[in-house]
């Protein structure tokens, strides 16, 4: 005779901890906009210039960049899944970005047409996605090291290539992304929107995107389902390189320069990806998200801007919001 | 042998895999034939997880050959063993839990979209839906988040998806661990149907009497070798375990202690709230006391108590006449106790670590002199456990991680058994360990107690109970109803205790 009082089925799960996980993200999606809105209502009762169209467009144009350099690190997340320690990270995303800005500027001065020097800043964030992905998916390595190394060739490579001077551009290309429409409106929104949308789309509603969320949400998963989960990951950070280099054009275009100092972008990339994690209902990191979130820390910076308070106070909020959303997004607990 | 059967759907011969120093499979064979329910056996270790994860192509083999529908196959990638029409639900961690349940149904599916851009959500809706309502005979909400489902829900994802894709083959890896006596009942009617859907299904557990119950043939592996084929309708469970374990299980519990000695633990009208009141409990010098009761019984929470994890609102402990009262389990140790925590799994064992390094853990004051490891005195006592519990391992140096889970166990009992204590208290000691490892602890947890220590056994495996223990303590709803002398209680009366006398518990404990 086998009896046996069988323990509890396996989903024991503390009735607490559900309850956490699941309003978790209310209290935060709420927490967030909240602070949007009340951020918001003070710049506009303290400066009467932040509600000017002009300044309104300003701030769309402006933050193009960081959205377009965040989106990469977002498809980077969604693939390599958000876990803080292996999941899927790319620091080397503003260092690229200088890169492929000193690229396209120095052919450009030296009087290449514009078409070679459009297609060697592509290819350089390419080349430094390429490298990212050989390091994590052909060597193992952990994404945050792996890209590192990557950050650090990038930024010598740039300062290399541009003697770490800022260099003029005047091309056909950056008048007409740095420029508007005829009703003023400027062309960098027009390119954010588009990217938004058609990377948006891409993410969510493809089978693409599905089984990139897949490959992000549980590899091995991912792997038993027929899933290429290499080739996801290894594809993400040339995805990612590309942004970066995209990143590059937008911000030659709205400097008409290629400019030092790119890697003080990254904490605004990673504060823009993991922010815009509390736009999802599921708490995962999603192109809508990180486009809001974009939207916030560049109207935070033109705010404060108008109101003359020192710049660092962006980056030392924008650090404390990254820390928040990380910890509530590292302590949820995983089924 | 298995070739040339015109009906063999799948033949897997001579299969051979080694992890490191480990021999996972020595030449292990399987034949499925078309259309049955095919059980594989095996204790833990045995090669079965093995045999699956080359079967889905998550690993290759070494040496051997697979055949599906008889056409020789190399190389096998997931991709293709799906293309192929084989299905497999694994045991767990196959859950994208922040999917929704129709996001985790088509993901990767080929029927997800025709032209690789759109998505055609509306005919696949339609297709899962059939199939939920066939199978399962259930509703479940599409955008509910694979995490707020419960475990037999996920399941049905799990098992929907792989339906989705058509396949001639579903391989279901442990599927009743995790579920309740009832959700096994809609499980197998879900297999019933696939039986008559021309499916062939193999069917992996440790349950014996699912595998009488489900399956027409099954194959049992031992040591990462087939060592026979059989009907399942016509062989005993005492059969299949023999076949397990690759002996008689006659001498699965020592034989009874000596007299006991004086008091050692005496707790009197000890009570904690919602969970369990007046409790008078007396352990003695060389005996092994089991307290059994079903889940709210107030066993659980007695172990907390005796661990120091919670703290008793009424009533006195004494050891050896001093009073003991722990509030944390630090201090459970430091008044002479070993714990053996029921969550081994996840606490009890660093996986990095040597066998040797992980045994001693938790004893590193005996083992080390000014500060210093003494390596001898350690390389020792963990080959003298290594042979004790026959831990599957080359020798004490290989990292934990490259055992098998059950072997893991081991060591995570090994560990606690280490720290020489006066009074033992295990919690679930056999839970998830195979047959003839319980038999090994048992053996050791016997001889702890004639070398005159004290040894608390909370269990609901009554077999254990009745079978190891010299007194059995029965809980039930936070009182003590039974406390007697496991010679003087027969099977049923423990049960009848145990369950209070309600027929529909009784029924459920009858599971296994």
């Amino acid at each position: 005779m086998t009896l046996l009082a069988t323990e509890a089925p396996a989903n024991g799960r503390g009735r607490g901890a559900i309850e956490f996980a699941l309003l978790m993200p209310a209290i935060l999606r709420a927490g967030a906009l909240l602070l949007f809105a009340a951020i918001f209502i003070v710049f506009a009762i303290q400066s009467p210039l932040f509600l000017a169209p002009g300044n309104l467009l300003s701030i769309v144009s402006q933050s193009s960049i960081l959205a377009v350099l965040a989106f990469g690190l977002t498809v980077v997340v969604i693939v390599g899944g958000d876990n803080a320690l292996a999941g899927g990270i790319d620091l080397s995303l503003a260092a690229t970005m200088g890169l492929a800005a000193a690229v396209y500027a120095t052919i450009v001065q030296l009087g290449q047409p514009e078409m070679v020097a459009l297609g060697a800043a592509l290819a350089a964030g390419l080349g430094i996605g390429a490298l990212n992905a050989f390091s994590v998916v052909v060597l193992g390595m952990l994404p945050l090291l792996a890209t590192l190394a990557g950050m650090t060739i990038a930024t010598g490579l740039e300062q290399l290539i541009s003697k770490n001077a800022t260099i003029l551009v005047d091309s056909a290309l950056t008048r007409f992304l740095g420029g508007t429409d005829a009703q003023g409106f400027p062309v960098l929104a027009y390119a954010l929107l588009v990217i938004a949308g058609l990377l948006g789309l891409g993410t969510r509603y493809t089978p693409l995107g599905l089984n990139m969320q897949a490959v992000g949400g549980n590899p091995l998963a991912a792997r038993a389902s027929g899933l290429g989960v290499s080739r996801y990951v290894a594809g993400s950070y040339l995805v990612s390189g590309l942004f970066g280099a995209l990143g590059g054009l937008l911000s030659v275009s709205f400097l008409g320069a290629s400019s030092k100092g790119a890697g003080e972008m990254l904490l605004p990339i990673i504060a823009a990806t993991f922010l815009g994690v509390v736009f999802s209902r599921r708490f995962v990191p999603t192109i809508a998200g990180t486009l809001a979130a974009s939207l916030f820390i560049g109207m935070l910076t033109n705010g404060f801007q108008l109101l003359n308070v020192s710049s660092y106070w962006v980056s030392g909020i924008q650090g404390v919001l990254t820390l928040l959303v990380v910890a509530a997004t590292t302590t949820r607990p995983r089924a | 042998m298995p070739t040339g059967s015109d009906d063999a759907v799948l033949e897997l011969t001579g299969l051979v895999k080694q992890y490191g120093p480990v021999r996972a499979l020595g030449g292990a064979s399987l034949l499925v034939r078309r259309g049955e329910v095919h059980g594989l056996i095996g204790q833990n270790g045995a090669g079965k997880s093995t045999m699956i994860k080359i079967l889905s192509g998550l690993e290759r083999a070494d040496e051997g050959e697979i055949r599906i529908s008889g056409e020789r196959v190399e190389g096998l990638t997931p991709a293709e063993v799906l293309t192929r029409g084989i299905g497999v639900i694994y045991q767990d961690r196959m859950t994208i839990s922040s999917f929704t349940v129709e996001e985790a149904l088509f993901y990767a599916t080929p029927a997800l979209s025709a032209n690789g851009v759109t998505v055609n959500r509306r005919a696949l809706r339609r297709k899962a839906d059939e199939i939920i309502d066939r199978y399962f005979g259930v509703r479940l909400p599409r955008n509910a988040l694979l995490r707020d489902l419960t475990t037999a829900e996920q399941q049905v994802v799990h098992i929907t998806r792989t339906l989705l894709l058509d396949p001639r083959i579903v391989i279901l890896d442990e599927p009743t661990a995790a579920l309740a006596r009832k959700e096994v009942e809609s499980l197998f009617r879900g297999i019933e149907a696939m039986r008559r859907d021309g499916i062939t299904v193999v069917y992996i557990s440790h349950y014996l009497r699912e595998i009488q119950e489900i399956c027409d043939r099954i194959t049992v592996l031992r040591n990462g070798r087939d060592v026979a084929t059989l009907d399942a309708r016509t062989t005993s469970i005492a059969a299949m375990t023999e076949l397990m374990i690759g002996g008689a299980i006659g001498s699965l519990f020592p034989d009874h202690g000596r007299e006991a000695g004086a008091p050692v633990l005496v707790a009197r009208r000890l009570s904690r709230r919602h969970g369990f009141h007046d409790v008078d409990l007396v352990v003695r010098r060389g005996e092994i006391v089991g307290v059994t009761g079903l889940i709210g019984s107030g066993i659980k929470e007695l172990a907390r108590v005796l661990f120091g994890l919670d703290q008793a609102d009424g009533g006195t402990m004494e050891i050896d006449g001093a009073a003991y009262a722990p509030h944390s389990p630090r201090e459970a140790l430091a008044a002479g106790l070993a714990l053996v925590p029921e969550d081994r799994r996840t606490q009890g064992v660093g996986l990095p670590l040597s066998l040797r390094e992980n045994i001693v853990l938790a004893s590193l004051d005996r083992f080390s002199r000014f500060g210093f490891m003494r390596r001898r005195a350690e390389t020792e006592r963990a080959r003298g456990f290594i042979a004790s519990l026959r831990i599957k391992a080359p020798d004490e140096t290989v990292p934990a991680a490259s055992l098998s889970g059950g072997n893991q166990q081991k060591v995570a009992i090994a560990k606690w058994l280490c720290r020489e204590a006066a009074l033992y208290v295990l919690d679930e000691p056999t839970v998830g360990i195979d047959v003839s490892a319980k038999a090994e602890i048992y053996r050791l947890l016997r001889d702890l107690a004639d070398a005159g220590r004290s040894l608390i056994v909370v269990s609901s495996d009554l077999d254990e109970v009745k079978g190891l223990a010299d007194r059995v303590v029965v809980f039930h709803r936070g009182a003590v109803v039974l406390d007697a002398p496991s010679a003087a209680i027969s099977p049923s009366g423990l049960l009848a205790a145990v369950v209070g006398g309600r027929a529909e518990e009784a029924h459920d404990l009858a599971r296994h």
